[in-house]
């Protein structure tokens, strides 16, 4: 950061943050970890400080300022995001809702459904998770079956979703499903947000939760057995939900490329601290992974500050293609890490504690499979790369 | 330093490229290996004439356009891409960061000048023949002899060895590894190493009581030599960044040409998935190439880190665009007539030069003090 000019206004808006995080920065803040997922039950100290954020207008701030956010510049998140790790408080965000509902949203949707939808996602009282995969629609999601009839001003939806994780924290379930069975088959999806239950009522949504291969279950099944949603809710009109659809994955796997590197960093250290701890740290070999990994943090360091060049020459940085990059380079590099750090660790990685609990550098190297696979696998990624950035010709369909 | 703007560093990329299409197309670069010319000097001299590239990391006052490493980098990167056989390493990449290093005020005045309006050659030798790169810096030894330093033994992997005009060189006295400079050819002989990368030129260069001129402090050397070669790491990684992209060029140029079972090749995924494994390691030596060229001009404390770190991962991006490079090309790519073998092997004489990625990466695990 210290190489770009971050110019008055940017310099203003850390100031602000730095008195503000100076008042309300309390003990109980600093107390609270960082969550990366939605916790099943947020203690009290956790809301009272997200409650303070909100006040403060500092959630969902990377929105446009009309809906609710501060319409923060990649370079303002950087510092942002630096100021809250400087003063050691977590940032409070909104899960799915912030990243992936809200941004296609605001991109595709009318004038009421932004009034009606953004807001209780930055209060918090909308929680989404996300219905897209099928049984049989992973990779090639456009073959999705799920089926949503029109009734009256209605989406009546049935079918089967699958991977739909965060589901125990959520009201909200956004859906892609089949509105139009004789279309192509990109052409008849839409996009539609189902509220779980209806004035307290079960709404034909049923979890099935799936234990996966680190022994938790953060993913379920979604059975959809005529789950209702108003007209209303479908985002970017019937059968423009693939359009919409893209959007969202394009947020998803797009990460926040400018800030990773502070929490690979961080990871990257205890890694040290794992070798020193067991005497491995002098081993040429054991030091030429490490060498190895901190490369790859602080080359992730480096494109960062190639987007805030970029954007701070007031130009956009590359897109189309820029957020698979990213996706496969850090998914790749902290798949790899999980193997070093259990290698590392020699036979106590061997052994688990009661109940199949993981050990940190366990958790690390088993939850990595899946960083490859959400979001489009490492294939899909490439094949995008490949055709998006380089031009290369798609593969003939065989539809 | 100053950095110039994104804009300035494009301008110059784009008049650069320019330039060497017209002068130094890869079908001029055949030729130039072909002939076994050490040195195509009308094309060195108009790369400073008309572009000014050898002065852009010398001060105006000094003869330079004082624009800075970042831009510097920019035509490593350039001339990387197109193989172009001018001795910019040797000359921009080692012997300038010395004179600039050893803090010789005469010596700066006399030779930054030459360097920036592409009137000479300049080279620095610091390594034996046996090519240990972390060598003591005692391949040559300096005694004086009344006032006169004179230096005795050899030298190896000379890069443009050859055509140098100046040559400093790193010999040992009772102090220490000091820096020498040799202007002219009396009391030396060069001879050419026959290279694997012909577009690399390599020399032995022995002495035999050859008169020199102690540069800076006797026994200041080493610090200078640090210096020089985190400098000389970050411009190969430059020169090395651009070579990875013209592989990857090539690669998605034939992959979308050639057809075979009815489709272009680059249709199938085996191909695609190789290409974009390039494009995702090109990219991001392209940020820490970047970065490291700023870190020179405005970061030093962060040269340290990065120096040997690009140099490790774009010395592998390089070596793995420049192989997969041959392989979607099939059997055109594995002959002599093809281009393709050009950039392999300059991708390996890249790796190896100055010491290979896992040497890099044992110097980066020392320096963040693992």
């Amino acid at each position: 950061m210290t190489t770009i000019d971050l110019g008055p206004r940017t310099k203003a808006f850390r100031d602000e943050l730095r008195q503000w995080l100076e008042a309300n920065a309390d003990d109980e803040a600093r107390s609270l970890q960082e969550e990366r997922r939605p916790s099943r039950q947020p203690n009290e100290a956790s809301k009272r400080w997200a409650d303070k954020l909100l006040e403060a207008k500092l959630i969902c701030v990377a929105w446009p300022e009309e809906f609710g956010g501060r319409g923060l510049t990649g370079i303002e998140l950087a510092v942002l995001n630096e100021e809250f790790v400087r003063a050691g408080v977590p940032r409070v965000t909104r899960g799915m809702g912030e990243g992936l509902v809200g941004p296609s949203i605001i991109a595709h949707g009318t004038d009421e459904q932004k009034a009606t939808f953004l807001p209780r996602i930055i209060t918090g009282e909308d929680t989404y998770c996300q219905g897209f995969s099928e049984p049989n629609s992973g990779s090639d999601l456009a073959s999705l079956r799920t089926r949503g009839v029109v009734e009256n001003d209605e989406v009546v939806v049935n079918g089967q979703k699958v991977w739909t994780s965060g589901y125990w924290a959520a009201n909200m379930l956004f859906c892609l499903c089949r509105t139009d069975p004789d279309a192509p088959p990109h052409r008849g999806i839409s996009y539609v947000l189902i509220p779980i239950r209806v004035d307290g009522q079960p709404n034909g949504i049923e979890f099935r939760p799936i234990k996966q291969m680190t022994g938790d279950a953060n993913f379920a099944e979604t059975f959809l057995t005529d789950a209702r949603a108003p007209l209303f809710n479908v985002i970017g009109g019937l059968g423009n939900g693939w359009r919409v659809a893209m959007t969202t994955l394009g947020n998803e796997r797009g990460g926040n490329a400018t800030t990773q590197h502070l929490a690979f960093e961080r990871e990257f250290w205890s890694l040290v601290e794992l070798a020193r701890d067991t005497g491995q740290i002098e081993d040429p070999r054991v030091r030429d992974q490490l060498a190895w990994a901190y490369s790859h943090v602080e080359l992730m360091r480096c494109q960062g500050q190639r987007i805030l060049r970029t954007l701070a020459a007031g130009k956009q940085p590359d897109s189309g293609g820029a957020g698979s990059v990213n996706k496969v380079f850090w998914s790749e590099y902290q798949r790899r890490l999980g193997e070093i750090a259990m290698n590392l660790q020699g036979a106590g990685a061997l052994l688990v504690g009661p109940d199949y609990k993981l050990g940190r550098w366990q958790s690390t190297f088993l939850t990595t499979r899946s960083h490859t696979i959400w979001g489009g696998t490492a294939e899909i990624q490439r094949n995008i790369i490949a055709e998006r950035i380089l031009g290369l010709p798609r593969e003939p369909s065989v539809r | 330093m100053t950095t110039t703007t994104i804009e300035a560093r494009e301008e110059l990329r784009a008049s650069l490229r320019e330039f060497l299409a017209d002068r130094a197309p890869l079908s001029a670069v055949r030729r130039h290996v072909d002939l076994d010319e050490p040195l195509d000097r009308k094309l060195w001299e108009a790369l400073a004439r008309d572009i000014g590239v050898q002065g852009l990391a010398i001060a105006e006052a000094e003869g330079g356009a004082g624009a800075g490493w970042a831009e510097t980098a920019v035509a490593f990167e350039e001339t990387g891409r197109g193989l172009t056989p001018v001795p910019l390493l040797a000359t921009i990449g080692l012997a300038l960061p010395a004179v600039l290093a050893a803090g010789d005020d005469d010596v700066r005045a006399e030779v930054l000048p030459r360097i920036a309006s592409g009137e000479v050659v300049a080279t620095l030798g610091w390594i034996g023949e046996d090519g240990d790169w972390n060598g003591a810096g005692d391949a040559v030894r300096a005694v004086r002899d009344g006032g006169q330093w004179r230096l005795s033994g050899a030298l190896g992997f000379v890069l443009d060895g050859q055509s140098a005009d100046i040559l400093l060189v790193v010999a040992a006295t009772d102090a220490g590894p000091s820096l020498f400079l040799v202007d002219g050819d009396d009391g030396l002989v060069r001879t050419p190493q026959p290279t694997l990368d012909q577009t690399r030129r390599l020399s032995v260069i022995s002495f035999d009581g050859t008169a020199a001129r102690l540069v800076g402090t006797d026994g200041g050397a080493a610090a200078v030599l640090a210096d020089v070669l985190d400098r000389a790491r970050v411009l190969l990684a430059a020169e090395m960044l651009g070579g990875a992209q013209a592989c990857l060029d090539m690669s998605v140029t034939y992959a979308k040409g050639r057809e075979q079972f009815g489709r272009p090749i680059g249709s199938f995924q085996a191909i695609k998935h190789k290409c974009a494994e390039t494009l995702v390691q090109v990219e991001q030596a392209r940020a820490g190439v970047e970065a490291a060229a700023l870190a020179l001009n405005e970061e030093p404390e962060r040269v340290a880190v990065l120096a040997p770190l690009v140099k490790a991962y774009v010395g592998d991006a390089f070596f793995r665009a420049a192989a997969e490079n041959i392989q979607i090309h099939g059997g055109i790519g594995f002959t002599w007539e093809h281009d393709a073998h050009l950039y392999f092997k300059r991708a390996k004489s890249s790796d190896l030069l100055l010491g290979d990625a896992a040497a890099h990466r044992a110097i980066l695990a020392d320096r963040l003090g693992l």
